[in-house]
């Protein structure tokens, strides 16, 4: 096995250099946080880095926009905008991990509050890409509305390091919300699952709605005047507003269990997304704990988003994605250990043949992210 | 005119029934443009499926002979998107216009393309949910013309686009194969094709049947008008209120001329005369709602506002916005001839963009009335010109100057009417070669042989003139399907 | 070089008013024909296109636009939905004489067309109709006689026309039918207006109670009601297909026999009557002897509902406890703006709930004598029509139009099974509220 070249480019020249003068295959890194998510990378000869590629390069507080190089820390890129009033609104819970921008838009993840603000494919407005050839293109622009063009930020967004590499990207911002509160709603899953949809029914629109540790956490964000008012109607015996510290730690408890517990050694389990239908993905998590042991379950009731952490064996990862799959919904490998072979993907998408098309068309090598999406392509 | 050969038309006969096959000239033409009338082309057949199947089959037959096609939906569009290609079929989805679910639990429409965008909402509003995206023509505009085109409305500035909105497509794509794009939910396998398709206008394939997202109605609504002494000023009450980390639902903005026109049209109570007017929205909770709008009310009255109206109900807010919606239309009551621009510049940049149009109208002597989503920048200058004065060539370029001004300030070509035929000369000024080429790949791997609406998005050298750069020959032409003349 | 109009130049479509015209496309979804066939030539934009392509000498008058302007319904719910204000009505209005002049109809559409307008607009020859219509109501009861109705239906096109005539045919009490209103009902109190009332052909002998009512109606709110004896029939079904000369005709007798009264208001309860009366000063624009006389007849034109609704009311009122979907006729509420004073006259009514049907912008599909030329195309609108009333659960109908009374009560009928739904004229129930007593439900 060859031992691969780590390049660190530290500007977007530099990083098309880094393509355009070597060959052979890249695998694009940024601070690793989803290094063992999707399918297991193939050895390559080059390890390109993003995390010298970092920096604002232009921030208009009143556009509510923001350019910014992908090797960037979100946390630090958000502990900038608040200074504004500002955010990136994405809580991905890789994000208190140090999660690039770049990387998080590579692995099309998400948060909770994806419920209002959408995943971050909804708050790129631009990109700038480089080809395995070193090409440098831009998609999209630096205004919130804007249909000039192919979309093409899109494209990046869930490539997992094939295609092309994320350089730069511009971000639409929210304001920072002037309160947030959250209640605890102590229930089981199918119970949790009707207070949910009690709450959407609600004029309360929450920003997040996600169940953990048996509880329904009910996130609600607004003006300190209005927040306790819209709150009380939720409160109950079994249901309590939590105070600030209890708040942090019930959303970092609930991150902890969407990071899973890691890819350590010894530590024999993995991590499932799982996407289905809001009404469907509590019988489907029920399947997968009753059947298959699963454990630190997270179920966005509104989303349909959830997590679960299986046995990191390869028959029980196959059954799971066959369980989503029968509710018509989907699934994705996340973090499991070392050496851990379990299929990263169910069944091959409808459209893969476009997907191949697309990756012939822009990397017709395949120097990028081998390995990936094995073994759809 | 008609090369489509024998063996096909008897293709789409059998496909289609013969009497779902337009093949006469007269008829034919009432297809020639879209709401784009200055691009005509009579297309060779016009067809008139009923079903995602018919549409899979006829491209089938399609692609089996080489045929282009354009798909159409209320062929409202401004960017000539859904313009014919002489020699090649013009799909209407006009008969697929079923409501196939409505999911009030979780929260979803499953459409047909040619269901107007209102009838969603329609459908959903029973269950208290709506259909967010709102286009002006939106009584109109279906939502397989939304995802074309990725539609957004007044309402998009909170709301976002017809992408943020849809969560899964099937599509029908060049060879007729039938694929989904996206899923249930917004989680993805592997990259997102969807968001990929979503205003490729046509370029890529015809959606067959949209999920959307269906959204809560708003506990409640508010919404006012303000009249201001200088549209600058109009402009600083935008900034402040978006400084003040108010998302408002929606910030729109008329000059003077704008609403000349629309209360010529509509009658809706906007005051005639005063240089700028705002209609602002905001919704939600009630109590937040509420505290938001009396911050918007002191924003209006520091910048001077001459008069501010509160819709009292339902109806008054409804009569605010049939001014605001019609106004394009409405300007033909105040000129004989107009053009419609879409432009997108920094929000920051407003005040500057709207003086330096002023200036470029009065150097060659048009009126420019402007109606814009002053909340996201989105300007909508109306050039109004008199072709029987001999002005439309005049009128034709201050247009199109005033687009690539927005470029040039950093904004966009279109925010929100496409590039079709009308733009895609000009988009060589926003991207650059690289980027464009990045474009064509895309689309060569959707539709390697070129059949999907040619000649739209992209500039092409027989529409704009032969580019500098490396020339990539056309896969039908590397072929020996096609050659240059 | 252009090539010449393919229109006569008697009264061709303006090139302005076409050009007014921005293919926007707002009207496609409130035209009836659109919704059913979805095709870009069977809508007011793909119409005026073609107008268009006419006027330039690119198409002939034959054909594609003949076919289309025969389809359409002429309802005007485009009229009411255009932002820049195009007038397809006089469009439409000028064409249709074009295509009666200029394009021959085979011999078998001809034929028909004459027997209707033989018919319809001749108040005996609609009572010697209604006469045998009643005859034949009867027998229609036997089943050798129902068996030959349904033979008949089956032999094709023109059979099925006369089938939707058959299917029309509404119930009618001899007695109505050759009934007349005395020439003079003095108004109950102090007269606070002097008006004339049209009784109209179709209205006079099929709904002879809804002329009793309005005038009665009338004449409680304090009107003073004159009914010329000798009135005709107003043109409107002839000016709305393009026999142009027989509706001027029409028209000059009409404004002769009601000019001479003394009135603040001709009124008439008929949406089509209405709106063609109110035309008259354009129709007759281009002659000196009547252009005058015309535009004054027009101006003192009156829907009964605008009358009602600008009067205060005096006559008390007695509950009426009934929903209510109150059908806008394409005539009054898209051709003459007319929506709102129904409603409001309804709402006088203690009691009586007001209810919206879905789509009520779109038309019915009898239009004029639409459902006698195009019966499919006018069925499958009733049909639609009549499942958007049911949803709104109504306990009664109301319209203001004979043609729409007729296809509503075949097409409501029609989804038997369901609770049937009496149909009224909107006076009918003021009527009934004035007179304390229940509404007679048909």
């Amino acid at each position: 096995m060859t031992i691969a070249t780590v390049l660190r480019p530290t500007s977007l020249a530099e990083a098309a250099a880094a393509l355009a003068d070597t060959t052979g295959s890249v695998r694009i890194v940024g601070a690793g946080t989803a290094a063992d998510w999707a399918g297991s990378p193939e050895p390559a000869d080059v390890v390109l880095s993003t995390t010298a590629l970092t920096g604002v390069i232009v921030h208009n507080p009143g556009d509510m926009t923001v350019a910014v190089r992908a090797g960037t820390p979100l946390r630090e890129l958000n502990a900038m905008l608040a200074v504004h009033g500002q955010r990136v609104a994405s809580d991905a819970a890789r994000v208190d991990l140090g999660a690039t921008i770049g990387g998080l838009v590579a692995t099309a993840d998400a948060g909770p509050s994806a419920l209002v603000y959408g995943c971050l494919r909804d708050l790129v407005i631009g990109a700038t890409v480089m080809l395995a050839d070193g090409t440098v293109a831009r998609t999209g622009g630096h205004v919130i509305k804007n249909v000039a063009g192919y979309d093409l930020a899109k494209l990046v967004h869930g490539c997992h390091g094939t295609l092309a590499l994320i350089a730069e990207l511009v971000l639409r911002l929210h304001p920072l919300p002037g309160a947030t509160s959250t209640v605890r709603l102590i229930g089981s899953l199918a119970d949790s699952a009707e207070a949910a949809r009690a709450v959407l029914a609600s004029p309360l629109e929450p920003v997040a709605c996600e169940w953990s540790n048996g509880a329904l956490l009910v996130r609600l964000a607004g003006t300190p005047g209005a927040l306790p008012a819209r709150l009380a109607t939720l409160l109950g015996s079994a249901a309590r507003r939590l105070d600030a510290a209890e708040q942090e730690a019930a959303w970092a408890a609930h991150a902890a269990l969407v990071a899973g517990p890691g890819s350590r050694p010894h530590v024999d389990r993995a991590v499932l997304r799982v996407g289905a239908r809001p009404s469907r993905l509590p019988a489907v998590i029920a399947e997968l704990t009753s059947e298959l042991g699963a454990t630190g379950v997270t179920a966005g009731l509104a989303t349909g988003v959830g997590t679960v952490t299986l046995p990191a064996d390869p028959d029980v990862v196959a059954r799971a994605h066959q369980l989503v799959y029968g509710v018509g919904g989907s699934s994705m490998l996340r973090s499991r250990p070392p050496g851990c072979v379990a299929p990263a993907w169910g069944p091959a998408p409808s459209a893969i043949e476009v997907l191949r098309a697309v990756q012939a068309e822009l990397d017709p090598r395949g120097r990028l992210g081998a390995g990936r999406f094995h073994p759809w392509m | 005119m008609t090369r489509i050969d024998a063996t096909a038309q008897r293709g789409f006969d059998r496909v289609l029934g013969a009497e779902n096959v337009i093949s006469d000239r007269a008829r034919l033409r009432s297809y020639e443009c879209d709401g784009l009338t200055g691009y005509r082309v009579i297309p060779a057949l016009v067809l008139l499926p009923r079903t995602a199947e018919q549409v899979a089959a006829a491209v089938r037959v399609c692609a089996e002979h080489g045929i282009t096609f354009v798909a159409r939906g209320a062929g409202t569009g401004l960017s000539g998107g859904a313009l014919p290609v002489a020699d090649g079929v013009v799909i209407s989805l006009q008969r697929l216009r079923r409501v196939l679910a409505v999911d009030p639990v979780d929260r979803l429409a499953v459409l047909e393309p040619g269901v107007t965008n209102l009838e969603i909402t329609k459908a959903a509003a029973p269950y208290g949910l709506y259909y967010a995206p709102d286009p002006s023509s939106q009584q109109v505009c279906t939502i397989g013309g939304n995802v074309a085109e990725n539609s957004g409305g007044a309402h998009c500035l909170k709301y976002g686009f017809t992408t943020n909105h849809v969560l899964a497509l099937e599509v029908v794509l060049a060879d007729g194969s039938v694929v989904t794009l996206g899923g249930d939910t917004t989680e993805q396998l592997g990259p997102d094709l969807r968001g990929v398709f979503l205003g490729s206008e046509g370029t890529l394939g015809i959606a067959t049947k949209v999920t959307v997202r269906l959204l809560r109605t708003p506990e409640a609504v508010r919404t006012l008008l303000a009249d201001f002494p200088s549209v600058a000023a109009a402009g600083e009450v935008v900034s402040d209120i978006i400084a003040g980390g108010i998302v408002p639902a929606a910030v729109e903005m008329m000059d003077t001329l704008a609403i000349e026109a629309a209360e010529a049209a509509v009658c809706a109570g906007y005051t005639l005369g005063v240089p700028a007017a705002l209609v602002v929205e905001l919704d939600g909770p009630a109590q937040e709602c509420h505290n938001q709008f009396e911050r918007v009310k002191a924003i209006c009255e520091a910048h001077g506002c001459t008069r501010l109206h509160i819709a009292a109900d339902a109806e008054e807010r409804a009569a605010i916005w049939r001014g605001r919606k019609s106004a394009f239309a409405a300007v033909g009551r105040i000129s004989p001839d107009y053009f419609v621009q879409d432009g997108v510049v920094p929000r920051t940049r407003l005040a500057e963009v709207l003086s330096r149009i002023g200036e470029m109208g009065e150097a060659v002597g048009l009126r420019v009335a402007n109606v814009f989503h002053a909340g996201d920048g989105n300007l909508h200058p109306l050039v109004l010109y008199d072709a029987s004065a001999g002005e439309t060539a005049r009128a034709e370029k201050l247009s199109a100057e005033i687009a690539e001004l927005c470029v040039e300030l950093g904004g966009s070509l279109s925010g929100e009417h496409g590039i079709g035929t009308d733009k895609a000369c000009s988009m060589p000024k926003m991207f650059s070669e690289a980027d464009l080429e990045l474009m064509g790949r895309v689309r060569d791997a959707f539709d390697p042989g070129g059949l999907c609406n040619p000649g739209k998005l992209l500039p092409t050298p027989r529409l704009c003139g032969e580019r500098p750069g490396k020339y990539r020959p056309h896969p039908l032409e590397a072929a020996g399907v096609i050659e240059r003349l | 070089m252009s090539t010449p109009s393919a229109f006569d130049p008697h009264r061709p479509p303006s090139r302005e008013l076409l050009d007014d015209c921005v293919h926007c496309g707002f009207c496609l979804p409130t035209c009836p024909t659109y919704q059913l066939w979805g095709e870009e030539m069977d809508s007011p934009r793909g119409r005026i296109y073609l107008m268009s392509l006419a006027e330039q000498g690119e198409i002939g008058l034959d054909g594609a636009l003949h076919e289309h302007i025969d389809a359409c319904l002429g309802c005007m719910a485009c009229v009411s939905s255009c932002p820049s204000g195009v007038r397809y009505d006089r469009l439409l209005e000028a064409v249709r004489p074009q295509l009666e002049r200029n394009v021959p109809r085979s011999r078998s559409d001809r034929l028909f067309r004459n027997v209707i307008f033989a018919l319809f607009p001749h108040r005996r020859r609609l009572q010697v109709a209604a006469a045998i219509g009643v005859v034949y109501q009867k027998l229609r009861g036997l089943p050798a006689m129902a068996r030959l109705t349904e033979r008949v239906a089956g032999m094709g096109a023109t059979f099925a026309r006369l089938a939707a005539l058959e299917a029309l045919l509404p119930p009618v009490r001899l007695r109505d039918a050759f009934a007349a209103l005395p020439e003079r009902i003095p108004a109950a109190g102090t007269a606070r207006r002097r008006v004339a009332l049209l009784t109209g052909c179709v209205q006079d002998v099929f709904f002879h109670q809804v002329n009793v009512a309005t005038a009665r109606v009338l004449a409680a709110e304090g009107c003073e009601v004159l009914v010329p004896r000798h009135q005709h029939c107003c043109g409107a079904l002839e000016l709305h297909s393009g026999r142009e000369l027989s509706a001027i005709a029409r028209a000059q007798r009409t404004i002769a026999t009601f000019e001479k009264l003394p009135v603040d208001a001709i009124i008439t309860n008929v949406a089509g009557c209405g709106s063609s009366m109110k035309q008259y000063g354009e129709l007759l624009a281009d002659d000196p002897a009547w252009a005058t006389r015309a535009a004054a007849f027009s101006a003192t034109v009156r829907d009964v509902h605008e009358v009602l609704a600008e009067l205060e009311p005096v006559a008390p009122r007695h509950p009426v406890r009934a929903r209510v979907v109150y059908h806008d006729a394409c005539h009054l509420g898209h051709a003459q703006g007319v929506r709102a004073q129904p409603r409001a006259v309804l709402r006088t009514v203690p009691g009586l709930r007001l209810v919206e049907a879905a789509e009520t912008e779109l038309c019915c599909g009898s239009a004029g004598i639409y459902n006698l030329v195009a019966p499919d195309a006018a069925a499958e609108l009733g049909a639609r029509k009549a499942a958007n009333i049911r949803a709104a659960h109504p306990d009664l109908v109301v319209t203001a139009n004979p043609g729409c009374l007729l296809q509503l009560r075949r097409h409501l009928a029609a989804t038997s099974g369901d609770a049937f739904v009496p149909l009224m004229h909107p006076v009918q129930v003021l009527d009934a509220s004035i007179r304390g007593t229940a509404p007679a439900m048909d």
